[in-house]
């Protein structure tokens, strides 16, 4: 298992098609690990980019932390993997918070990325989303009962059961992750997000309930372009195909601007 | 014919083995004891391993047999339902086509 030391922590990290010319970095959310791009969408990627994936912190395989879930720390932690892994200009792709994450890194860091695509980015300050901690602890056991085991056959094993529990309550109970998100209520409002330079590829259900932010970051991002892909916000479990080749055709397109 | 068929047998019991092995190293031999891993135990159902350890299992075969398989671009191509029911012998059987 591959671990890197990143600010001080260690990182589990996954690449494929290591050597080729440009690179792309995928984020995933909050709760979930890089499991989610890696057998479907990651695959795809690699035909054409070197693909970085990742774990979090206190995600995966990765070390676990405290503190440091807000969007600024989260965003240094990126750079200094981008940094770590001697990578220039990466392009980024984020589903989630690591939606987010990734549009923070660009915000702040703007010649570091190359092409940005977002996948189901949240509103912090939606009301819907605020208890998106809550909402997600369910998405997150449902998306194991649902597609990595049968629930018209079995139940959650014990084991896993006890895997999923434990990272739970760590993250609920022994970090700053829910005061840290509590705190990017303003995000959404952030002049930095008008004056965006990248031109986003949004990718988000069509029965999502963050729909919303897709609409209000299409209007706010200059060059924006939103896709509206069969599912809800689980998309990239429901329709890795689609996602996979959409964002294929945008960072390919990106690439050829360059 | 006898020959070939014993000689893919004991083959195929090899990979098995190295395969439970790689099972014990990504969940733990305490896991492993309670189990009975069979060639047609499924990842998901029997073994109860999540994407994420489906994903350090997977590392360790690409680690092993190297450029000869091309095992994350085979996953790769399965949908969910295929992925939730892959078992030990489809993995024996497509490291055996491919060496």
């Amino acid at each position: 298992m591959p671990l890197i030391q990143i600010n001080g922590k260690a990182v589990h990290i996954q690449e494929l098609n290591k050597g080729a010319a440009e690179t792309v970095v995928m984020v995933h959310g909050m709760f979930s690990n890089l499991s989610v791009y890696y057998f479907n969408i990651a695959p795809v990627l690699a035909a054409h980019f070197h693909v970085v994936l990742y774990d979090l912190k206190s995600h995966g395989m990765s070390e676990r932390s405290p503190g440091g879930y807000d969007l600024d720390t989260m965003s240094d932690d990126l750079l200094a993997l981008i940094d770590g892994l001697g990578l220039g200009r990466v392009h980024l792709v984020g589903y989630s918070f690591g939606a987010l994450i990734s549009l923070k890194t660009a915000m702040r860091f703007p010649g570091r990325i190359n092409g940005l695509a977002m996948i189901e980015a949240p509103d912090p300050a939606d009301d819907k989303t605020r208890g998106i901690i809550d909402d997600y602890s369910r998405e997150f056991l449902e998306h194991y009962i649902s597609n990595f085991t049968d629930t018209t056959r079995v139940q959650m094993g014990k084991r896993q059961l006890e895997r999923n529990h434990r990272m739970y309550e760590y993250l609920f109970y022994q970090t700053s992750i829910k005061q840290d998100m509590l705190a990017e209520r303003g995000f959404f409002a952030d002049n930095g997000i008008r004056a965006l330079i990248h031109q986003p590829l949004l990718i988000y259900g069509n029965r999502s309930n963050c729909l919303q932010a897709g609409y209000f970051l299409a209007q706010r991002i200059p060059g924006a372009v939103l896709q509206e892909i069969e599912g809800d916000h689980n998309v990239p479990v429901q329709a890795p195909e689609q996602v996979a080749a959409s964002l294929s055709q945008f960072l390919c397109a990106e690439v050829a601007m360059v | 014919m006898d020959t070939v068929t014993t000689g893919n047998q004991a083959a195929a019991t090899a990979i098995f083995d190295l395969l439970k092995q790689f099972i014990t190293e990504v969940i733990g031999e305490e896991f492993v004891e309670e189990m009975d891993i069979q060639p047609s135990s499924s990842f998901t159902r029997d073994l109860e391993m999540d994407s994420i350890e489906i994903v350090a299992f997977s590392e360790k075969v690409k680690a092993h047999f190297g450029e000869h398989i091309d095992f994350t671009g085979w996953l790769s191509g399965m949908d969910l339902d295929q992925l939730i029911n892959l078992n030990l012998n489809d993995i024996i059987n497509y490291i055996s086509v491919c060496r």
